[in-house]
């Protein structure tokens, strides 16, 4: 009597254990949001949590359940049915379309609205919003910004490595590419990322609502070093990144060097 | 015999018994180039067993480095790692998961679940002597065994084994980012264990379309029978798709072609994300054919241990053939941080969440199945068990990775390797050891310990739910997947101990396959002899041949009288006394007549 009784507290733990690293995000784990849009997938990965974890317990629950009270014990007969007749179909796509619209269909539709409202609502290149080139390379970030003339690829081009000062409450939109192998451009606090691929131009764009030192991170291995590759963004108010474009654009004019083609990686948006 | 099975076995009389290759008498031709399914089924499960204890071995080390940066792995790592010290180095590392994903889904699960029972059960469930082409069986093991030299050898050319992750992502995968032998060797491996599943798909498909034994149609097949076919077909559709990707991609890299090069370093007009395509083309469906044979291994045990017909048999067939339609067109899902266009990223959306529907169903009828039935925890039954509980943590966990505003800030985090360890990695391998515990005593005529079977299960399962949850935690709090040391990201410092947590967990787990060594070994020389049919089941191999069968499976093709689930029916119990009725099991003459047609109808 106590083994099977043994087994199943052991099963008990496991679940509870679960569970626990299910609503462990409650508790705290992901780094700080300090993006305009991050809440939008940190709310649809609440929603999905609890969602998932209410469909894992209720099947945990007809699992544990059988097998606690359906057991094969001499005089149990099982019951005898085999679910092709009409009513059991129904059944079975009823439970299904629920599920299907109550979990996947409001998930789905919640996450083209979050796309719509944040990640696509790609900002209008009104001078306003900051524009920043990104060449990946192993093992590391080269970032362009377009200096005085607002124009990519010209002698005024602020180049940074690693290092990515911008303004807090203003849109940032970057272009990026890749000098070698495929990279990705990753905010974990900003919960977004994107891939920097050779030959091809890819984008993104966030809002920074707090002021700070946040990690860049290449999220795609892109060989040995892969873990080291890391860039610094650097929130800070409109003012001091004004006065930083200022002092470094004139660093810039100063130290264009027209021989090192290497440098000129930029290129022209419009084009 | 019953005349209609007579009858059968004269039709079949003019090729004689001689229709199946003569039984060979040469130790060679008997053990080691055999065509009996049989044998080269135990081939495959040899060779999938040796790599799976080398990928996990292999696993144990990723988890040191993780869980000890920097430090010495302990016992043999002066030797493994000569040349840092004992120290898994940052090279040393990347080879390490990328051969680990290799080895596990190419040369250990395929090898066991598809080319082992797959071997071993579709001919013996549908009532067949041999694979229709068993010369075509034999060359696709020995192919598989020309793909493991390769690979082996990799290990030990200069700059080390292959470190462009098992993806293999252009254009880190050609010369300018993994310059060494070791990648291209990778390469031709992929291709011929990919050629070497590709025989076996075509021999298997063929198998269940034409050597069926009279009275079993597609619907009467056993479940495991339904998912191996699936397998097959897919196998078949998209593994020339990954062959044509590898293909590429040794051109690039030996003859210098440039499909996928692209970038201001080289000058090439080709396309990096091409590759991408092809990959998953194949790839997301490899998912499926993974899974398929679990799954339909689960489905039929469930039903025998619940001592129940499967409960929607039709359907589950049928959600299954669904879910295998389906697999070919989610693949964009791999691919939403690539810059896929909002478009495109919209379809794969809709179609990723379309894809959960089939696989709600049978969920739906496997839950059925199990309730109000008369349950027995044998050891298979505890596996399959297991199965359906990390697939649907794993399944369920997919949902954060179909939609793409949580897709953005989990992919290539842990979450992901959670994620797909649970569904296609944890789940396989607990299909996997409950086929084996399930089909041991008609494999070797033996009966396997239980108590060491089930210290294994515990200590498998609860591992692995604490290991993969764990990582579904760490991909929660960011963490990227491949990172030699992530201590590097201040963001990710405070994740060390459940990293700690999850290495600790994945040497228990290690720990417990010595469990299955002990038994596997003992069992296959002194365990019980086992009888015809310990599990009182229905299918073919079990009633109607000896443990082990005979090198022609069956003294006479049995004649189908009806599916594989026949349990629990009063009339039948009525009329027979036990609660299942074999798949080729006449009644006893009284009321035998009533009953049939009831079920019949």
């Amino acid at each position: 009597m106590t083994r099977p009784r043994n087994i199943f507290l052991l099963a008990a733990a496991v679940v509870a254990a679960s569970c626990g690293v299910a609503h462990a995000q409650f508790i705290g784990g992901r780094p700080l949001d300090v993006s305009l849009d991050g809440h939008r997938g940190d709310w649809l990965f609440d929603v999905t949590t609890l969602s998932v974890t209410l469909l894992f317990i209720i099947m945990v629950g007809i699992m544990l359940g059988a097998a606690l009270l359906h057991r094969d014990k001499p005089g149990r007969k099982a019951h005898y049915e085999t679910g092709i007749g009409r009513s059991h179909l129904v059944l079975t796509a009823v439970i299904s379309s629920v599920i299907f619209f109550g979990v996947d269909g409001v998930l789905l539709v919640s996450s083209f609205n979050s796309l719509t409202e944040g990640f696509w609502k790609w900002p209008a290149n009104d001078g306003k919003t900051v524009t920043v080139e990104v060449m990946a390379q192993q093992w590391g970030w080269n970032l362009r910004y377009p200096g005085k003339d607002g124009k990519f690829n010209t002698p005024d081009d602020i180049l940074t490595w690693n290092d990515m000062p911008i303004p807090k409450d203003v849109p940032v939109m970057i272009k990026m590419m890749s000098k070698d192998v495929i990279h990705s451009f990753y905010l974990p606090n900003f919960r977004t990322k994107q891939d920097a691929v050779p030959g091809q131009v890819t984008q993104l764009w966030f809002q920074a609502v707090e002021k700070g030192e946040f990690e860049i991170g290449c999220a795609q291995h892109c060989g040995v070093n892969h873990y080291k590759m890391k860039g610094m963004l650097k929130v800070v108010e409109q003012a001091d990144f004004n006065q930083w474009l200022e002092t470094a654009g004139a660093d810039a004019v100063r130290r264009y060097d027209a021989a090192d083609t290497e440098a000129h990686w930029g290129w022209d948006w419009e084009s | 015999m019953s005349e209609h099975a007579a009858a059968h076995d004269e039709a079949h009389g003019e090729h004689g018994d001689h229709d199946i290759h003569p039984e060979p008498t040469s130790f060679l031709r008997k053990y080691v180039f055999s065509t009996d399914h049989k044998v080269i089924a135990k081939q495959f499960i040899w060779l999938g067993l040796i790599f799976m204890f080398i990928g996990g071995s292999m696993a144990m080390m990723i988890r040191w480095q993780l869980a000890n940066p920097g430090e010495p792995f302990p016992i043999l790592g002066k030797q493994i790692f000569s040349n840092s010290g004992g120290i898994v180095s940052p090279a040393a590392y990347t080879s390490l998961f990328t051969m680990h994903g290799t080895i596990m889904i190419f040369y250990a699960i395929t090898p066991i679940m598809i080319g082992g029972f797959g071997n071993f059960c579709i001919p013996l469930m549908i009532g067949a002597r041999d694979m229709v082409f068993p010369k075509l069986n034999a060359f696709s093991f020995w192919m598989m065994f020309v793909s493991t030299i390769i690979l082996v050898i990799s290990f030990f050319v200069p700059m080390g084994a292959a470190g462009a992750g098992w993806t293999t992502y252009p254009t880190l995968s050609t010369t300018m980012g993994t310059p060494g032998v070791g990648q291209t060797l990778w390469v031709v491996a992929i291709y011929c264990a990919g050629a070497s599943t590709l025989m076996g798909a075509v021999n298997y498909i063929t198998t269940v379309i034409v050597l069926r034994a009279p009275g079993m149609g597609y619907f009467q097949m056993p479940l495991t029978v339904w998912g191996l076919w699936l397998t097959a077909i897919l196998n078949a559709l998209f593994i020339p798709v990954l062959a044509a990707g590898m293909i590429l991609l040794f051109l690039d890299r030996v003859v210098g072609t440039h499909f996928f090069l692209a970038g201001t370093m080289v000058k090439g007009g080709g396309d990096p994300i091409l590759y991408q395509h092809l990959f998953w083309i194949f790839g997301h469906p490899e998912v499926y054919i993974l899974i398929l044979p679990g799954w339909g291994v689960v489905s039929d045990l469930l039903s025998f241990f619940s001592r129940k017909p499967a409960y929607g048999y039709k359907v589950t067939a049928l959600a299954m053939s669904a879910v295998c339609v389906l697999s070919a067109v989610v693949y964009g899902h791999h691919m939403f941080t690539t810059g896929l266009s909002p478009l495109l990223g919209q379809g794969f959306m809709v179609l990723t969440m379309i894809i959960s529907v089939p696989a709600e169903i049978f969920f739906l009828n496997w839950l059925h199945t199990l309730w109000k039935g008369k349950i027995r925890l044998t050891v298979p039954m505890l596996f399959a068990l297991g199965l359906v509980f990390v697939f649907g943590l794993g399944g369920l966990t997919g949902l954060y990775l179909a939609t793409i505003s949580t897709d953005l800030y989990l992919h290539d985090t842990y979450f992901v390797v959670g994620h797909f360890h649970l569904t296609m990695a944890a789940a396989v391998f607990l299909g996997s050891f409950a086929s084996i515990y399930f089909w041991f005593p008609k494999m070797f005529g033996r009966m396997t310990n239980p108590l060491l079977g089930k210290l294994h299960f515990w200590f498998s399962f609860i591992p692995i739910n604490l290991i993969f949850c764990g990582m579904l935690y760490v991909g929660f709090g960011g963490m990227q997947r491949r990172l030699y040391d992530p201590s590097v990201y201040a963001t990710f410092k405070h994740l060390l101990p459940v990293n700690q947590f999850i290495s600790t967990s994945a040497y228990v787990l290690g720990f417990g396959s010595i469990f299955f060594s002990i038994n596997f070994f003992y069992s296959m020389f002194y365990g019980a002899k086992a009888p015809q049919n310990p599990w009182e089941v229905t299918t073919l191999e079990w009633t109607n041949t000896t443990s082990p069968p005979p090198h022609h499976n069956y003294d006479v093709i049995p004649t189908v009288l009806r599916g594989a689930h026949e349990f629990g029916n009063p009339e039948f119990m009525k009329a027979t006394g036990k609660d299942w009725l074999g798949q080729a099991e006449e009644l006893p003459a009284a009321g035998a007549k009533a009953a049939d047609k009831e079920t019949a109808e």
